[in-house]
């Protein structure tokens, strides 16, 4: 027993020596704590890899001018594990005790949720590019800004282009999961469903992290609907992609995805069932998107596929325009001062490899969501306000392809 | 229809949720460890004939059994080096270092394997035909096969061979096990292999139907502990008949009530099993 | 030595409680999470470790005692301490109402069925209206961790307190009479449904404290970290590695695991999970006893204790 109370005086005495101050000269250091491990760490790499290359190519170029000083970023990065719980105590340790100026956010919105609390109690910006759940930006919290666009209209743009293709779908089965994210998404997709005249045939929702979905499937092709309509997580479009063919579940016209057809990872699992499958993206490697550093979106993919062997996709270059963005609002304010550096956050408007980047309110990005389709393998960019892309429409039957 | 697809697709499914707990089952009757770390090996049997299948190109059906064989040495290996050690000690402490054992293998999974998910997609994965207006998927029909042929092997050594006969002597009593000449370690470690092996087979199979991550292990080994508890210790085919009981019930509540209650009834199902029939749950071979 | 753990123990006890006058934030935040897990612990150890009975299902009350604390400020704006006692009165209910069953079973298949009983909360609060579902709660922002930390750090006082106290009385032996041979202590005119209950709700209140406490700290609540069986495992490996049945072993098993767990993360990110699993899987081999054997030797020990450890247990 007196063994373990030694013990307990050792970490006691390590608990004071552990307040000491850490001093910097003309480095700006940029705290995220992300996942590296763990369940979602297939996601959290992007994040992990697009801070490092955007904070390596700032620097490259020069740094940050701040009052006629320059200064180099230095990003302090830390493994969640996928662990809220350990994520939200390293923003603590990030702000107060390695002394970050700035937080770049995790991914995924019940991390933001909580990790987000800890900016805001320390008067600390957050740009995070991970989470877009409505509960993150409607507590009226004022140092929080991310670079996802709000859950509700990610079907527009897609429910858009169906209106405008012949046949035209009448019937539709939406699918959603029934975390924070994906109910917002089913939320707003009815509402959108509802306007372009369409019917909801099958209404479902399934508990997150469900593997199968024979019974779902089985009421849609019951239904004989035209479309589905679908939003989840990446392994379970996977999943239920998959079903789909193996119980021969075939819409009329056509099936779509809010996560997954974009990524590399999901055309590699799936080969050439993934074909005709729509999905959206606020992003796409186009050279059209100037970049300060980059140049363009196209030259940011292509350095990033170098760099890390693999490609990036809208998660990556959300989180190099949350870099970014310290970048202008800092240069804008002419200061390191977290309130400064907020306001000037909130008013940014500029042109990056992601997007023409600009703040609501409430501290969100608003962006169109383009969609996207699997042709022949390809991933091709089907429509926005306008077809990009002639979409491969209807979608045949399984066994007739 | 609508219904007898539904109660099709259970009873498929239902197939591979019992090999999924025929190996959990063996173990916990035989060897009164309750295995926590069940569902980290399944998950690794379906690695095993992930790459089996994606680097030396071999069809999965084929792979299973080597797949098997390989988890095999790895499950012997496992109880003789780390479980047999505690083998005697309190219960509690096989929950725990079995626990353990599942952390260790899901990150070790995490660092060899990365957490992309993977899928065991054979061109034939998606197949299916119909019968009398149902639609039988290929693989599934096959999963559920391999299930009952698995169970029937399992009963068939466990009830007629020499072997089987020490590891029932095992599960009763371990003195009266040492009578049969077998030095109960060595007779340990191949029962705990063969619970692997079984772990393997439905890995790999799971992996056809569904997908692969790291981190599969800890809802699996919840499903499992459902399936043996209801299907009971006692004999292969009734933890088959847990498995099908469970994926109709599933199946049905996914039809009738919601997707998102599949979980309360499962487990609820479980509860209830144990609270209502007790006795159902005895330790036996 | 015996009889200086006590009055060490105060004086720790009394040391810590100034700990936020110095100690940073990120300390702060560490132990908050630490003096809760080891609350935790401390309660599993009631009927986990003087009853025996192992329980998978505490974490059940941890999730309402979040859940009564989320739905009562989130949903209907009342203050926190109502939201405590709400989250208690549901905990406990919840041990009477589950516990007279439940505690009929014996050995592994109370242990599952507790896993169960928390599998299927998890998936009943991802349906319910008034606890939004799967969505999750947020709860309003409060900046005042010193308040968080004294706060636990009472809770686990009181819960070490109880605990001493029923190391010390009939109530304790009754239940120790039921670890050591249930049918026995039957005879022995020990009620053994009754004390096995009562322990039962003696967890769940502490444990349902605990809950509330994170879940405002925390300022989000949802199903899957409020009926979290891993976090359940982990109340009992910090409980049994310290020493289950002990007053201060489930205290300071769970410092100590909580601290090499922080700093494996800090140090070594990638592979801090998977040494945790080996640290769990050595100690388990090494000293089944817990630490609290192990030091409670002194001097006396030497490496044959663990070979001892060894051979006793092997086949």
């Amino acid at each position: 027993m007196k063994k373990s109370l030694a013990l307990s005086a050792a970490l006691l005495a390590a608990t004071a020596l552990s307040a000491l101050p850490a001093a910097a000269e003309n480095v700006i250091t940029l705290g995220a704590s992300v996942q590296m491990t763990g369940a979602t760490a297939n996601t959290g790499r992007y994040y992990k890899d697009a801070y490092a290359l955007a904070v390596e190519k700032i620097n490259a170029a020069g740094g940050v001018k701040v009052g006629g000083k320059t200064y180099k970023l230095k990003l302090d990065m830390l493994d969640n594990q996928s662990d809220v719980n350990l994520s939200v105590r390293q923003y603590v340790q990030l702000v107060s005790s390695d002394k970050v100026n700035f937080l770049l956010g995790p991914f995924a919105s019940n991390f933001v949720i909580s990790d987000s609390s800890v900016a805001e109690k320390y008067q600390i910006p957050m740009v995070e590019g991970g989470g877009s759940s409505g509960q993150i930006f409607s507590r009226g919290y004022k140092y929080v800004f991310g670079t996802l666009p709000p859950a509700g209209n990610y079907y527009g743009s897609t429910l858009e282009m169906m209106g405008k293709l012949k046949p035209t779908a009448k019937t539709v089965a939406l699918v959603a999961a029934d975390d924070s994210f994906d109910v917002s998404v089913a939320k707003g997709t009815r509402k959108l469903i509802k306007k372009a005249g369409m019917k909801i045939a099958v209404d479902e929702s399934y508990a997150e992290n469900s593997s199968d979905f024979s019974s779902i499937l089985t009421k849609i092709k019951a239904a004989k609907v035209d479309s589905i309509l679908w939003s989840g997580h990446e392994t379970e479009a996977l999943n239920f992609l998959r079903q789909m063919k193996q119980l021969n579940v075939s819409p009329a016209d056509m099936y779509a995805f809010t996560v997954g057809v974009p990524t590399a990872d999901f055309r590699n699992a799936l080969g050439k069932d993934a074909n005709y499958a729509f999905g959206m993206t606020t992003w796409l490697p186009d050279a059209s998107l100037k970049d300060k550093w980059f140049g363009d979106a196209a030259e940011f993919a292509k350095e990033y596929k170098a760099k890390y062997g693999y490609d990036p996709d809208y998660h990556a270059a959300s989180g190099a325009a949350d870099v970014e963005t310290y970048v202008y609002a800092i240069e804008k304010a002419g200061s390191l001062n977290p309130k400064k550096v907020r306001d000037a956050i909130a008013s940014s408007n500029f042109d990056s490899l992601y997007a023409k980047v600009k703040y609501g309110s409430n501290g969100q990005i608003n962006l169109p969501q383009i969609v996207v389709q699997i042709q022949d393998g390809q991933l091709k960019p089907v429509y926005t306000d306008h077809f990009i892309n002639k979409p491969m429409y209807p979608a045949p039957a399984w066994d007739k392809r | 229809m609508v219904l007898a697809q539904i109660l099709l697709n259970g009873v498929l499914l239902g197939g591979l949720y019992g090999l999924m707990a025929l190996g959990m089952a063996l173990v916990w009757g035989v060897l009164n460890i309750v295995n926590l770390s069940h569902g980290a090996l399944i998950m690794l049997g379906g690695y095993v004939t992930y790459y089996l299948f994606t680097l030396a190109g071999i069809d999965p059906f084929v792979a299973l059994p080597i797949a098997m064989v390989i988890m095999f040495c790895f499950g012997f290996a496992l109880q003789w080096g780390v479980l047999n050690l505690i083998v005697r000690s309190k219960m509690l402490n096989t929950l725990l270092i079995t626990f353990g054992l599942q952390v260790v293998l899901t990150f070790t999974a995490q660092l060899l394997f990365t957490a992309d998910f993977r899928t065991i997609n054979p061109t034939y994965a998606g197949n299916n035909f119909p019968v009398g207006g149902l639609t039988v998927s290929v693989v599934r029909l096959a999963a559920f096969l391999v299930a009952i042929a698995l169970a029937s092997i399992l009963w068939f050594v466990l009830n007629r061979l020499p072997l089987g006969r020490a590891i029932r002597a095992t599960a009763q009593n371990l003195t009266a096990a040492r009578l049969y000449g077998v030095n109960p370690r060595v007779l340990y470690a191949v029962t705990f292999g063969i619970g692997t092996a079984l772990a393997g087979a439905a890995g790999g199979l799971y992996g056809m139907i569904s997908n692969l991550t790291p981190y599969i292990g800890a809802s699996l080994t919840a499903k499992s502990f459902v399936i043996a508890i209801i299907g009971g210790l006692s004999n292969p085919f009734y933890v088959i008949f847990g498995g099908i009981f469970v994926g109709i019930a599933e199946s049905l509540t996914a039809l009738y009530i919601g997707p998102t209650y599949t979980d309360v009834i499962s487990f609820g199902l479980l509860v209830v099993v144990l609270v209502v029939r007790p006795s159902r749950a005895v330790r036996a071979a | 030595m015996k009889r200086f753990i006590l009055p060490a123990a105060i004086v720790i006890a009394v040391f810590m409680a100034f700990i936020p006058g110095f100690a940073s934030d990120t300390m702060i935040q560490f132990w908050i999470n630490a003096l809760l897990l080891a609350t935790l612990a401390q309660a599993w150890n009631i009927l986990g470790g003087f009853g025996g009975y192992v329980s998978f299902g505490n974490s059940v009350f941890y999730g309402l005692g979040t859940y009564g604390t989320g739905i009562a400020m989130a949903t209907y704006h009342l203050p926190f301490g109502v939201g405590l006692a709400i989250g208690v009165v549901l905990a406990v209910i919840g041990a009477a109402v589950v516990g007279l069953p439940i505690l009929r079973l014996r050995g592994p298949y109370f242990a599952i069925a507790t896993l169960g009983l928390n599998g299927a909360m998890l998936a009943i609060f991802s349906n319910l209206s008034i606890a939004n579902k799967n969505i999750g709660l947020v709860l309003p922002l409060t900046r005042n961790d010193t308040m968080f930390y004294e706060l636990s750090l009472g809770l686990l006082v009181l819960c070490t307190a109880t605990v001493w106290w029923v190391s010390r009385s009939r109530y304790g032996m009754g239940l120790i009479a039921i670890r050591e041979d249930e049918d026995a202590a039957g005879t022995m005119g020990v009620n053994a449904t009754l004390y096995k209950v009562t322990a039962l709700i003696l967890a769940s209140v502490f444990t349902a404290v605990a809950g509330g406490i994170h879940a405002y700290w925390f300022t989000f609540v949802d199903p899957a970290s409020a009926f979290d069986s891993t976090l359940n495992v982990r109340m009992v490996i910090m409980c049994v590695f310290g020493g289950p049945g002990t007053v201060f072993g489930p205290v300071v098993g769970s410092f100590v695991l909580s601290a090499v767990y922080e700093i494996l993360a800090a140090q070594i990110s990638t592979a801090a999970a998977l040494l945790f699993g080996l640290v769990i899987v050595l100690a388990v081999i090494f000293m089944p006893r817990g630490l609290a054997d192990v030091v409670g030797r002194g001097r006396a020990l030497s490496w044959r204790y663990f070979v001892r450890n060894i051979t006793e247990n092997r086949l």
